[in-house]
């Protein structure tokens, strides 16, 4: 059994139209699709397919759990960067989804590397932390603080951050996004990859042979990094504030939260149940709205670059579960968009409570529980409290209801009806908390001066949304 | 179940670095110098501020967002022990010098089956000027090694060599610490494609890859040299002065123009310590560090010896006397052998208390009625009063 990943997202229809050409059409993969597991190849009955989202493969791969996957090398290269001997193999450019991975900085702030590097601290934003902290080492940024988000980095500069490193078509398309690229760090596609122990011992021929056709001589995937900046830091600050920052969701949480503020008659001009503009007018005196991602928030409250957020307490409890002395606390329930974190196993494991899964296992001679969760210290902190044995805390980006029970154990996941959990043959034993939306701020740090009117006019206005929610 | 790259150590093993330790804290104390240690985990900037671990070392560290890194910053497990020294001297203490050693763990990742937590035993001379700092460490560090029954050789070098050929070359400096930390990483290849760019027919790689003896060879380097590459006269200078006191004292030694070690901080003459061809420890000047951790500068120098390279080199130690062995009988005459016990370890006899089958070697057996002591293989012998046991037990 030759057993292969392939990307979800964007990249599922060209990536099909790929294999497809090669001879290796692959059932209920192509447009329109949104089955995820044990896909038949039926030209070759040996082959199974399972679909994850790109950055979720190399760890698959290097695992053992599949033989080759196919996904961008930029996930590759993010995962070898901070593991440097996992035995992934990149074997060749697919040359789909051409891409490039750039350092770039708000237009006219910083002409260069060097220019950044006099900062007191450099704030880089990225969604590939380990590749930016190569980055950010090898620059020598004397002092340097990274702020790991889920996405949208670009939208960071120059609020929230003084450097990203995304990913973007090209140069010109940095450039749109009001960002000067400083360095380029490496040229990204879809890269066909495999599991180096898989090609050491199995016959993989018969899916890498037609694959490899016309995908070889293709460009240098290497990570690029920069020489050292010769950079002494000023003592110069950043400017304090005199306005409110308040930051939004985008994501399945946007329709809630516009509502929930709608009925405490807030409303922001661009935001609106399904479209967004990145920074949408207040309509108040002294306050700024920000459309970020809800994942980064309970952070950016933390560090004092918000005032307020507005976010799932899954978010925020993830946040304290990680950073524990953090000043970022729930201050309002908006009491919109419910549901469940909750610990989902095999519909066909024969155990309804934790205690009793974990019971079972052990008689099984279970050695290590593997927990896949897009929270990750949400579940290392579930493990650690419910005294697992040996286990291990897989985070998975996304497409989750397919990971049990072929490659985890038990998934940490957000239910609200647990309708899509009874479709793929799962079951909840266990309800970890119960997440809303909530307003996020930070401990003993109220705006003083003339922010403090601004800020508890703000306060006052959510918690009427709050109230209106209720009723 | 042991993690990777991480090591137990046995009784034999702590009892080698006992002796390491002990000599090490003798020699240390009877020089004038002052034990410290500096916490674990440090900040990751102590690190990248300063300037001074090159990018190849900073790959190797162990680095990770601490309970309270909702900042973004992160912390390391210490990867080297002089930068928090300093770190301590510019928080911690008044004053313009300090005398400091520190027995402590530093963390590197090594890729293979390499240990990733060494032991050093250090030290930090701070405040005092070249070069008679330089050559007290020199000193020191030989007569810890010395006492422990190591032979050693010493070796000389200064990085202000490599960096004033870079400076020739014309390179910028960003060019030049590139290259500068290929060859920190023992990359000399670098140093080779360097010499197109230098003036002058000889080949300086192969005249700096050369080991010499002492302040004659450091002569014939700067008649070499010094005309092409004015900048080498410094340190050659510098190097020279090191190297002349030792010969006078007898001390003999080889010049490495290349030996320089993965530590950029280094300013001035450094020097290694090699049993056989294994290098054991070695330090060297850095009198810029103290200005970069955030003090006016200060004059410093310092040394490590090796835990790992140097206690698999040690002869072995003279056999410790078996434990005498306090056997007893019943619960009843438990608190006769605790007392007995703790009169034999006053006297400074090690002793053990035990139940169950006879040891073997000296032993007491412990009852209610008495004690009864094997002895050598004698008669056992009958005893009443905790003195006369002490007593027996005292005879060679």
């Amino acid at each position: 059994m030759i057993k292969l990943a392939l990307p979800t997202g964007d990249l599922r229809v060209p990536t099909s139209e790929r294999l497809s050409a090669a001879g290796l059409y692959v059932e209920g993969y192509g447009e329109g699709s949104r089955k995820l597991r044990s896909l038949p190849v039926p030209s070759q009955p040996d082959a199974r397919v399972r679909v994850f989202r790109e950055r979720d493969i190399p760890m698959q791969v290097a695992l053992g759990n599949y033989d080759i996957g196919i996904t961008r090398l930029s996930f590759v290269t993010e995962m070898q960067v901070r593991f440097p001997d996992q035995p992934i193999v990149p074997l060749a450019d697919l040359q789909i989804g051409r891409a490039g991975l750039f350092a770039a900085a708000p237009q006219d702030a910083f002409p260069t590397l060097t220019d950044l590097g006099r900062l007191t601290s450099v704030r880089i934003a990225s969604d590939m932390p380990n590749i930016a902290d190569k980055f950010a080492r090898a620059a020598r940024f004397p002092r340097y603080r990274l702020q790991s988000v889920w996405g949208a980095a670009e939208a960071y500069p120059p609020e929230d951050a003084d450097l990203v490193v995304f990913a973007a078509p090209d140069e010109d398309a940095v450039r749109k996004l009001g960002l000067e690229p400083l360095f380029s760090l490496m040229s990204d596609s879809l890269w066909l990859i495999a599991n180096a122990a898989a090609l050491a011992s199995k016959d993989l021929t018969a899916i890498l042979t037609p694959l490899m056709q016309g995908a070889r001589g293709t460009h240098n995937g290497r990570l690029r990094l920069p020489a050292p900046i010769n950079a002494v830091p000023s003592a110069t600050e950043r400017p304090p504030r005199d306005f409110v920052r308040l930051a939004i969701p985008d994501g399945h949480q946007q329709r809630h939260v516009h509502g929930a503020l709608k009925g405490g008659g807030i409303e922001f001009e661009g935001y609106e149940e399904k479209t967004y503009v990145r920074r949408p007018p207040s309509g108040m005196d002294g306050v700024e709205v920000k459309v970020i991602r809800p994942q980064d928030m309970a952070q950016l409250v933390a560090l004092g670059e918000f005032d307020l957020a507005i976010a799932g307490r899954d978010t925020l409890n993830e946040h304290l579960f990680a950073f524990p002395n953090s000043p970022a606390y729930e201050l309002i329930d908006l009491h919109v968009s419910p549901y469940n974190i909750s610990a989902v196993v095999d519909g066909d494991l024969p155990a309804d409570t934790m205690d009793e899964a974990l019971a079972y296992w052990r008689a099984q001679g279970k050695r290590s529980i593997t927990v896949a969760a897009e929270f990750p210290a949400t579940a290392d902190h579930y493990a650690r409290s419910r005294h697992f044995w040996r286990y291990q805390v897989m985070p998975i980006a996304g497409a989750s209801e397919a990971f049990v029970p072929e490659d985890a154990d038990i998934l940490i996941e957000g239910t609200e009806t647990g309708k899509t959990i009874a479709e793929n043959n799962l079951k909840i034993i266990d309800n970890i908390n119960r997440s809303t939306t909530c307003v996020i701020a930070r401990r003993n740090s109220e705006p003083s001066g003339p922010r403090a009117e601004a800020y508890h006019a703000l306060v006052e206005r959510l918690r009427k949304a709050g109230e209106a929610a209720l009723v | 179940m042991r993690s990777k790259g991480m090591r137990d150590m046995l009784p034999a093993d702590m009892q080698t670095f006992r002796r390491i330790e002990g000599a090490f804290l003798d020699v240390c104390l009877g020089w004038g110098y002052h034990e410290v240690r500096t916490p674990t985990i440090e900040h990751l900037y102590l690190f990248t501020q300063a300037g001074t671990l090159s990018p190849q070392m900073l790959d190797r560290v162990y680095s990770f967002l601490d309970w309270d890194g909702w900042t973004g910053e992160r912390v390391v497990l210490r990867p080297d022990s002089t930068i928090p020294a300093v770190r301590l001297f510019v928080e911690n203490l008044d004053g313009a010098s300090a005398k400091l050693f520190y027995v402590q763990n530093v963390f590197r990742f090594d890729p293979g089956d390499e240990t990733r937590e060494d032991w050093q035993f250090g030290v930090e001379l701070l405040g005092d000027t070249f070069p008679r700092g330089d050559i007290e460490l020199v000193l020191l560090a030989r007569e810890v090694i010395d006492s422990l029954g190591v032979n050693t050789t010493i070796e000389l070098s200064h990085p202000g060599i490599v960096r004033s050929v870079l400076d020739r070359a014309g390179l910028s400096r960003s060019e030049q610490l590139a290259v500068y930390e290929r060859v920190l990483s023992g990359d000399l290849d670098a140093f080779e494609e360097v010499e197109e760019k230098l003036p002058g027919s000889a080949s300086i790689h192969s005249l700096l890859a050369t080991k010499g003896e002492g302040p004659d060879y450091i002569e014939n380097l700067r008649t070499v040299l010094a005309t092409d590459i004015p900048g080498i006269g410094a340190p050659l200078a510098e190097l020279q002065a090191v190297a002349t006191m030792l010969s006078r004292m007898g001390l003999a030694h080889q010049i490495a123009p290349l030996g320089v070690r993965s530590f950029e901080y280094y300013t001035g003459p450094v020097f290694s310590l090699y049993a056989g061809d294994k290098r054991v420890g070695g330090g060297g000047r850095y009198d810029a560090l103290v200005g970069l951790v955030g003090r006016d500068n200060v004059p410093a120098s310092g040394f490590a010896i090796d835990h790992e390279a140097l206690a698999p080199l040690l002869p072995p130690a003279g056999a410790r006397p078996e434990p005498v062995t306090i056997r007893c009988e019943s619960e009843a005459a438990l608190s006769r052998a605790f007392a007995l016990a703790r009169e034999l370890r006053q006297g400074s006899t090690s002793v053990q208390v035990v139940s169950g089958a006879p040891a073997g070697g000296r032993e007491v057996v412990v009852s209610e009625a008495g004690y009864t002591l094997a002895l050598n293989g004698g008669s056992p012998l009958q005893l009443s009063d905790i003195a006369d046991v002490v007593r027996e037990l005292s005879r060679p």
